[in-house]
């Protein structure tokens, strides 16, 4: 088996803590054109994606979902993280997933695994504090970074009729509890961004100050929030400060979806825009358009065309492994 | 709950049964041939009322069997379970299930679980009754029933609505003083665990590759156990790579051969996932006259379904999946020796 080397393996090898690759060091394992400039166009999910891969640093053991958080897990692995390690609640721990997760035990999260093993083992490792970084996705949030992903009440709903059941918790509330810190990935919504939850699924800074350290919690909880407007971390009480908007978005615009009075950082940043050679693996593991949505594809292609594409970009990834 | 039906299914007893002492010679862990089709398999261990444990979990599915589930118009049913797509929501769909205890309901990437939200918030067809656990508490609810105690302790749900809307899970102070608080999280014993593996043998050996999920502490925590695979093998084979045994045979009541049994998603070694077919499953569950439609097209004995598919399409299926993985190691094959490496 021939494996790249890239910097940070070298790294690794020799017993270093792999560095973080930027700039010229990625090597990234499509063929495009001045992959390290930046975009010229780019969706705001590519965006949300990007963003959330750069959220998880090589070397880490990076706990990730279905959906965005997978394919940002995905990403960070193909492109400035090759040595963070993926780990998904299904058992799999290592894997190299040569295109998009289209759910939790999708076969892809086989390929160069280097653990197959059982839900329970995982969240056991979960909460003894082994995995670094978790990516969650949540339906709602309050300003201590608390999440619900139950269910929306509504005006006159309960948890038994609720105006709209959301899936639950998954792996959401173990994650918050106990991984080192968390990522949480959602839409900027002033529905969703509110002051008061539904219900709390998951734990980020409960009330605030030291609750966390106060309830035995071994994970440090949520570090940032993006969203399809900005980036948001958390000041030492716990809540949340809005760090950075998105190209075109203005501070105004991401406080008048927010419930709250927002707190915004002195020196408030522009995200910084996905490169060429970022959007280019994006769309090469999505071939299908089954995460990043920018068209109808997905609803529209047929079975034969479906299986052709998919094999064919797993083929062009595993060609460069 | 009235007891299941211990009898014996059909097929004749394993010829060195009367050598092991322990068990019913009917029981499941009677060293007995338990193979038997999926009608009796269904019919015998899920009666209405039961509480059911479905294995896999967005791969690996028992979908087969959840299917004929439905074909046998089921209904009461409490599922026991982590987190559920399509069969789930087919069975809530098609009235079978009052209850469910779990950490995650939906249908896929690409769609909501319509039939579920459709039952919890507007009791269509009848009212499904949710009880929330995280992902760590369903594996440990099956733990706990894999040991036969109460309860297992754990760090996650602390702090959260979860408890609160669970009743079945206390918050308490360590008793061994150490001050921490620990969510208590109750045993789950389902009457029966309905688990599809990649293969195993006529007693009940059952061998998975790639991820396990809940299965091996589902499989221990049920009275009953349904095994469906992809392919019935000798017991030599079994016993070339006995590391892959996830559930071994006294833990197993019935053995079932279900070839694509968890299509439309993944079994691992065998086949990748028709995305295709479960985004059409959830565009046809989003409206009640659709998806009664879906249920007369598909709901149909498991050789019918196949058929439909195409053996066309179920084996660009299996190209899928071996250009990723590779088939479990069989018994004697060369290919084995030179992939051993």
């Amino acid at each position: 088996m021939t494996s790249r080397q890239h910097p940070a393996a070298v790294d690794e090898a020799e017993g270093r803590t792999p560095e973080t690759l930027s700039g010229a060091d990625i090597d990234y394992p499509v063929d495009v054109d001045r992959p390290h400039e930046t975009a010229e166009d780019y969706s705001l999910t590519e965006l949300l994606a990007v963003s959330a891969a750069h959220e998880i640093e090589n070397g880490e053991l990076a706990f990730i979902g279905v959906g965005m958080s997978l394919i940002s897990g995905i990403l960070a692995k193909h492109t400035r993280s090759p040595d963070c390690q993926l780990v998904t609640e299904s058992g799999y721990v290592g894997s190299r997933p040569p295109g998009v997760v289209q759910s939790i035990s999708d076969t892809v999260l086989g390929v160069d695994a280097l653990f197959a093993s059982n839900q329970f083992q995982i969240f056991t490792d979960n909460q003894r504090g082994l995995f670094d970084v978790g990516i969650i996705g949540a339906g709602q949030i309050d300003r201590y970074g608390n999440t619900n992903s139950t269910v929306v009440t509504g005006a006159d709903g309960t948890y038994d009729h609720p105006k709209v059941r959301l899936p639950g918790s998954g792996g959401s509330n173990d994650i918050m509890t106990s991984c080192g810190r968390s990522v949480v990935m959602m839409r900027q919504d002033e529905r969703a961004f509110t002051t008061d939850l539904d219900y709390r699924t998951a734990p980020g800074h409960l009330d605030g100050g030291d609750a966390r350290e106060r309830a035995g919690f071994r994970g440090d909880g949520p570090s940032a929030v993006i969203t399809d407007m900005a980036i948001f971390r958390f000041d030492d009480d716990g809540e949340m400060v809005l760090s950075a908007t998105h190209p075109g978005v203005g501070v105004d615009d991401v406080r008048a979806e927010v419930q709250w009075d927002l707190q915004v950082a002195d020196d408030v940043s522009t995200t910084p825009e996905p490169t060429r050679g970022e959007l280019a693996v994006l769309r090469a593991i999505d071939p299908t358009d089954t995460v990043l949505r920018g068209s109808d594809y997905i609803y529209e292609v047929g079975f034969e065309e479906w299986s052709e594409r998919v094999m064919e970009q797993w083929k062009a990834f595993q060609d460069t492994q | 709950m009235t007891p299941l039906d211990h009898g014996a299914v059909a097929g004749e007893s394993f010829p060195d049964a009367a050598g092991v002492a322990s068990g019913s010679p009917t029981g499941s862990r009677s060293r007995r041939d338990k193979t038997t089709d999926l009608e009796t398999a269904i019919d015998r261990y899920v009666p209405d009322g039961a509480s059911v444990a479905f294995g896999g979990m967005g791969g690996r599915d028992p979908e087969a069997a959840a299917r004929e589930i439905v074909r046998q118009e089921k209904s009461g049913l409490t599922v026991l379970d982590d987190a559920r797509t399509t069969l789930f929501d087919i069975m809530v769909g098609a009235g079978c299930v009052d209850r469910y205890v779990g950490s995650w309901v939906g249908t896929s990437l690409i769609s909501q679980g319509h039939n579920v939200r459709n039952a919890v918030e507007n009791d269509v067809p009848h009212h499904l009754e949710m009880r929330d656990v995280s992902n760590f508490g369903s594996s440990l609810m099956f733990l706990a029933g894999a040991m036969d105690v109460p309860f297992v302790p754990t760090r996650s749900m602390l702090e959260t609505d979860i408890p609160e809307h669970n009743p079945d899970i206390e918050v308490v102070e360590d008793p061994l003083g150490s001050g921490d608080d620990l969510a208590l999280v109750p045993a789950a014993t389902p009457d029966v665990a309905v688990i599809h593996v990649q293969r195993a043998d006529r007693l009940g050996n059952a061998q998975i590759w790639g991820n396990v999920v809940n299965d091996h502490l589902k499989a221990r925590a049920a009275d009953r156990v349904v095994v469906t695979c992809e392919e019935v093998v000798p017991t030599e084979t079994i016993q070339r790579h006995p590391e892959l045994t996830k559930i071994p045979f006294y833990a197993v009541d019935a053995v079932v051969e279900v070839p694509f049994g968890s299509h439309p998603w993944h079994c691992y070694g065998y086949y990748y996932a028709d995305l295709p077919f479960y985004r059409e499953y959830g565009q046809r569950s989003r409206d009640r006259e659709d998806f009664l439609d879906w249920l007369d097209e598909w709901v149909v004995p498991h050789e019918e379904y196949l058929e439909r598919i195409g053996a066309e399409r179920l084996a660009t299926l299996e190209r899928m999946e071996a250009q990723l993985n590779d088939l479990p190691p069989v018994d004697g094959d060369a290919e084995e020796e030179e992939g051993s490496r």
